[in-house]
């Protein structure tokens, strides 16, 4: 039976006309989708994926613009080049959209009930009851509890989850032909998105909704779409069916994308795609003579340690809270009584979702904070001082940030950047400051004449191979890494990895490795430990945990992350 | 990838906007006039013997006693008034930008104080410094005057006081927002001096914001001194400002003679107007929430 | 919600105290206390009379606090050039400042939000870049040469309106208003238009940058993709979005336009207070400028308190039944 597809594009191609040149952010782009089928979109950033989604429900501004000759047809009808009134009557009832944040997509001073109501209006006139009946059962269809109460609530009283599925409802408000999904589940957490993923093949199934989900994330389309299409600097450069894709790619992009996962790669094992460098690192600078290790079974000792977040609040809030007009303010337990051991050159996972307390810790070790009760030491040695205001007292633990935008300061060239620390300890002279910068930028991967750049004018990837440097450069013992990978692509993930194994190899580093990303955690560390609301639930060697999880959540967890088939 | 530093790169996106460029340049000329203004000047307006009563209030063009020709006419005392507008032009840009810089130092130093000192002081300071910000700056400049007397060093004290605020809150908010950042916890936990963060790191990359705030304050403190002088309030008639001038002035428009303030004012405006506009397109070019 | 309001009316009364203090001490140190109440040129005798019946040979905190007694009775002594109670000359004259302001405020906001937001929408259309052009200069123009521009062009080039002075007033409650009269209104236009220029040029320049932001941001794409006509989109979405920012500037810049209307008064010959307090800096009549700066401070005090409530009432995210 051959059936017309429903959305047919053919040759599409939308440019951004700057003055500085034209961005071809979609370059000739041609598939075609049937009714009910769900595609998916893969692709690194810069790959085009989201703007092909905006350019086929036509929300592309000025100055893109979908270029003559592209053809996008829903059901035999072109879209380009459609009147705006038109495309508008198209838009939510026949194609809709869900974005990435759901905390940036709802407006924060509308209930959502009227969010909805005025979705539901833009395309029909309904009474206020009836708009009132058909917000709730939007609201029960996306499976959230209570939605009689709920349509009265403000978009910050939901979790990210729920202002996603609130998204999603909306989404379907007009049982829409096509819905296309721009990332939805990136920023939620792992159990969270597992929920969504299957509450959506739910819903598709029911509806008969085609779906074109956009994602960096492989294994996630690998759970949902019937065929898949990777895409690479605006173009697509494979596709077919899911599971012949990622079992047997064709081009050497997708084979590129695939090894370079590290749930594909044996744990420990460099992953494919190198390092990007062979240097060496430089030389431990000998400070006085390195005293002998006193304890290296217990190199590092986390005890009782514990940072509670409140929010003091003024005079005059004081008085009134005793005065009964005003509730004391909800404080956050983030960490509740952490003891961990790390032996020396050892590298541990803190794995958890978000408010887990994970980060907190990472940063109490670090001493980025004092906790409020317990102690960190470093081979017998306190990281904080003592104390009403504690300070840090060692330079033998460094950090190595999420962000590589936030974490270098735009005006300091970089090597400005990686010299400042330890020219102000110490460890080295003004005068072969410059030397020292050229080593490590060579050890880590980048030219050593990029000294003087500045941090715009390098990748991501580059940027976090930069603040690895700088955290190296003071001579750390012990490096606290906080999600240092979760911002990169997939192929630039996989050489960051790498430099870290490498490194810690040669370094003789024991690393604290904190991460969402179950599978990066399993490849790069030794031990792990599952943390959920400020406690260790299930510590141990890695390939224990993850092989026979003992806690519940450890196993819900484990079973929430989408895996790929033939992996 | 550019090879630039902060500085060029800030510059270059400056230059796309003629209307800027233009402005900028505007400012750059009267800046250059004001300090030139005793050599450029036809005329010495403070010079009494250059003032003959019967040279007053002539209109553009006229010819005057010892053969000058007074291309913008003369004002009420027989002064040359494009010498007067000169003149004028020096003291509204001093008063202006030393006023301004007063402001800045006091500003940016409490602003970034507060910041850094956290929890109750700075709760205190910022509190202090928002009431102080809903207080209308005219009337803190007409009190302050009206009680500290006539002068310039009172003026610009004055002119300091009702617009210090403005750079301390936008410091405050400046330096809160890049203490939050990662780069600073990451140079903090080095660890390195605090001191040393805020000089070094936080300062830099508050400027920006500060920037804008420290133009738009000078065309605001050139307006008030204007003001204040038309209401008589402000510098002493000795050293005549534009705004003076024009209040001098304002008493023969209704009877046609309109050039002894409508010059001096439309030298005040294009000032103010151009550092405005130069103030607006670095507005834009650092607000991130406009890069799409 | 209610220990927020609560926490809210303390700050201000406590503002309140701390700007008495502050007027008390600076009028006080500048000369001699006595200065406040009777003029200079009084006779020996009933100058000790006075001192004696003020109290002035007490303590300085005793007499702050005789001040603050008075204050609160509303009694801020007699006017030296005019000889009258202080409290009834700004009374009288108060109606009329505050038409002016009102006038001027409200023609503000109305012309210039929707001004400002149609910049803000079709940002590279000429009608926005003219906008545009006339907010730099109503910005920057300082408003007395405003004032003098349109006495020149409409009072005497064209004579249509006249140049100074109030017009007819009707009494309601009282209290005399000239806005109800033709006459009234061709006295208060100009004027009116001069104090809302700056005012005008503010608010445009804001709903213009708001919407400019707003329109970038997801939630107006979201709205797009869900088949939201524009004109919905910026009136359910973008308005409720400026809004906070938009009430926070009208209501601080409130205060600064009673005060701008000293200049305003002063030229338009209108007969307010802020004629009032230009003539008494000049004769140096103090019980007036102490009255005046309290009345101001608390004007000014008022304000910010109802802009923190108009918070409360707009943002969801402040009331109770927070974040999850």
């Amino acid at each position: 039976m051959s059936e017309a597809p429903l959305l047919e594009v053919t040759n599409l191609a939308t440019h951004f006309h700057a003055r500085a040149g034209v961005v071809k952010a979609v370059d000739g782009v041609s598939f075609a989708l049937k009714r009910g089928e769900v595609m998916g979109l893969v692709g690194e950033s810069g790959s085009g994926k989201s703007i092909t989604g905006f350019s086929i429900i036509g929300l592309i501004d000025p100055p893109g613009r979908v270029e003559p000759g592209s053809s996008v047809k829903l059901e035999e009808r072109e879209l380009v080049g459609l009147a705006p009134s038109d495309l508008r009557k198209i838009r939510g009832k026949q194609i809709s959209m869900v974005f990435q944040d759901p905390m940036m997509t709802l407006n924060p001073m509308l209930t959502i009930g009227t969010q909805i109501r005025l979705a539901l209006e833009a395309h029909e006139t309904v009474s206020g009851t009836e708009a009132r009946r058909r917000s709730v059962a939007a609201l029960a269809q996306v499976r959230i509890p209570d939605p009689d109460a709920k349509v009265d609530f403000y978009p910050h009283q939901f979790s990210g989850g729920m202002r996603q599925r609130v998204a999603i409802a909306i989404a379907l408000l007009h049982r829409p032909k096509l819905i296309i999904c721009d990332e939805p589940t990136t920023a939620l957490d792992v159990s969270v998105q597992a929920e969504i993923l299957a509450e959506m093949k739910e819903l598709v199934a029911e509806l008969g909704t085609a779906l074109i989900w956009i994602s960096h994330d492989l294994a996630v389309v690998a759970e949902l779409a019937d065929h898949v299409c990777v895409m690479r600097h605006g173009k697509i450069v494979e596709a077919g069916p899911t599971l012949q894709v990622l079992t047997h790619p064709q081009h050497p992009y997708t084979q590129a994308l695939l090894d370079a996962l590290p749930s594909r790669s044996e744990p420990g094992k460099l992953l494919a795609g190198g390092v990007g460098s062979d240097v060496a690192p430089p030389p431990r600078v000998a400070k006085q003579a390195p005293a002998p290790v006193a304890d290296a079974a217990h190199y590092v000792r986390i005890e009782h340690v514990a940072k509670r977040f409140a929010q003091t609040p003024g005079l005059f809030r004081k008085l009134a809270q005793k005065a009964g007009l005003s509730k004391a303010p909800v404080a956050v337990q983030a960490v509740d009584d952490i003891t961990l051991v790390l032996k020396r050159g050892e590298a541990l996972g803190l794995v958890g979702e978000s408010g887990s307390g994970k980060s907190t810790l990472g940063r109490v070790a670090a001493g980025i904070y004092a906790p409020d009760s317990g102690s960190v030491r470093i081979d017998g040695a306190p990281v904080m001082s003592a104390g009403e205001q504690p300070y840090k007292v060692t330079t033998r633990v460094q950090t190595i940030f999420q962000d590589p935008f936030a974490s270098l300061n735009p005006r300091m060239t970089v090597g400005d950047s990686i010299a400042e620390g330890p020219l102000t300890h110490g460890l080295i002279e003004r005068a072969q400051a410059k030397t020292y910068v050229r080593q490590w930028l060579a050890a880590v991967g980048l030219n050593p004449d990029f000294a003087d750049r500045y941090p715009h004018q390098f990748s991501g990837g580059q940027r976090q191979r930069v603040a690895i440097a700088r955290a190296l450069a003071m001579q750390p013992d012990v490096v606290v890494c906080d999600e240092p990978v979760a911002s990169l692509d997939v192929s630039i993930q996989a050489q960051i990895i790498n430099l870290l194994i490498r490194l810690r190899q040669e370094l003789d580093l024991t690393l604290i490795f904190i991460s969402h990303d179950l599978s990066v955690v399993r490849h790069l560390c030794d031990r792990v430990a599952i943390m959920y609301r400020g406690r260790i639930v299930e510590s141990g060697p890695a390939g224990e945990v993850y092989d026979r999880p003992q806690h519940d959540y450890t196993k819900r967890l484990l079973a929430a992350v989408p895996v790929l088939p033939g992996g | 990838m550019t090879d630039a530093s902060p500085a060029a790169r800030f510059w270059a996106e400056f230059r796309e906007s003629r209307t800027a460029v233009v402005a900028l340049a505007v400012v750059v000329v009267m800046i250059g006039i004001a300090l030139l203004a005793p050599l450029v000047a036809p005329q010495d307006p403070y010079d009494l013997a250059n003032l003959s009563l019967s040279d007053a209030r002539r209109p553009p063009g006229f010819v005057g006693e010892g053969g000058y020709t007074h291309w913008l006419g003369t004002d009420a005392q027989g002064r040359d008034l494009l010498s007067a507008i000169l003149y004028g032009l020096r003291i509204s840009l001093q008063m202006g930008l030393i006023a301004g810089a007063f402001a800045f130092i006091l500003g940016v130093s409490l602003g970034i104080g507060a910041a850094y000192a956290g929890g109750r002081r700075e709760a205190f300071i910022m509190r202090v410094i928002d009431l102080q910000l809903a207080f209308p700056a005219i009337l803190l400049a007409l009190v302050l005057s009206a009680l500290l007397g006539q002068g310039k060093m009172q003026l610009i004290a004055a002119l300091a006081a009702a617009q210090y605020a403005y750079f301390a809150r936008t410091a405050h908010g400046a330096a809160s927002a890049e203490r939050g950042k990662d780069y600073v916890e990451a140079v903090l936990s080095t660890p390195l001096p605090a001191w040393r963060v805020v000089l070094r790191h936080i300062f830099p990359n508050c400027l920006p914001p500060l920037i804008v705030v420290a133009t738009v304050q000078v065309a605001n403190a050139i307006a008030l001194e204007a003001t204040l002088s038309f209401l008589g309030v402000g510098l002493p008639v000795t050293e005549p400002s534009l705004g003076m001038l024009i209040a001098n002035g304002f008493q023969y428009m209704l009877s046609g003679r309109y050039w002894i303030s409508i010059y001096p004012g439309i030298a005040l405006i294009v000032l103010i107007v151009a550092i405005n506009l130069v103030g607006d397109r670095i507005r834009d070019q650092v607000n991130p929430r406009l890069k799409r | 919600m209610l220990g927020h309001i609560a926490s809210r009316l303390a700050q201000a009364i406590v503002v309140m105290l701390v700007m008495s203090v502050l007027v008390f001490v600076g009028v006080y140190a500048i000369g001699n206390p006595i200065d406040v109440l009777i003029g200079p040129d009084v006779s020996q005798e009933l100058r000790l009379q006075t001192i004696a019946h003020y109290g002035l040979d007490r303590p300085l905190w005793e007499q702050y606090l005789t001040f603050l007694g008075r204050v609160l009775h509303g009694d801020f002594g007699r006017s030296f050039v005019f000889g009258m109670p202080v409290m009834d000359l700004i009374l009288s004259r108060l109606p009329a400042t505050l038409e002016l302001t009102l006038a001027a405020v409200c023609g503000a906001a109305l012309i210039g939000v929707p001004a400002g937001i149609y910049a803000g929408y079709r940002p590279d259309s000429v009608a926005s870049k003219l906008i545009m052009t006339v907010s730099i200069l109503g910005f920057s123009v300082p408003t007395f040469w405003i004032g003098l521009v349109l006495i020149m062009a409409f009072a005497v080039e064209l004579q249509w309106l006249p140049a100074g002075g109030r017009g007819e007033t009707v009494s309601i409650f009282g209290v005399a208003w000239s806005f109800l009269t033709l006459n009234g209104l061709s006295h208060l236009l100009l004027p009116a238009l001069n104090l809302a220029f700056f005012k005008l040029a503010l608010m445009t320049r804001l709903a213009r940058a708001g919407t400019r932001e707003t329109m970038l941001s997801d939630t107006v794409k979201f709205a797009r993709a869900a088949g939201l006509s524009e004109w919905t989109v910026l009136r359910r979405h973008v308005l409720r979005l400026i809004a906070i920012p938009l009430v926070t500037v009208f209501g601080l810049e409130f205060g600064s336009t009673l005060a701008f209307a000293v200049v305003t008064e002063t030229i338009f010959s209108w007969p307010g207070i802020g004629k009032l307090i230009i003539d008494s800096i000049q004769s140096l009549d103090r019980p007036v400028m102490v009255a005046y700066l309290m009345l101001v401070a608390f004007v000014f005090i008022t304000i910010n308190f109802l802009v923190d409530l108009a918070y409360v009432g707009l943002d969801p995210r402040l009331r109770k039944g927070g974040a999850r």
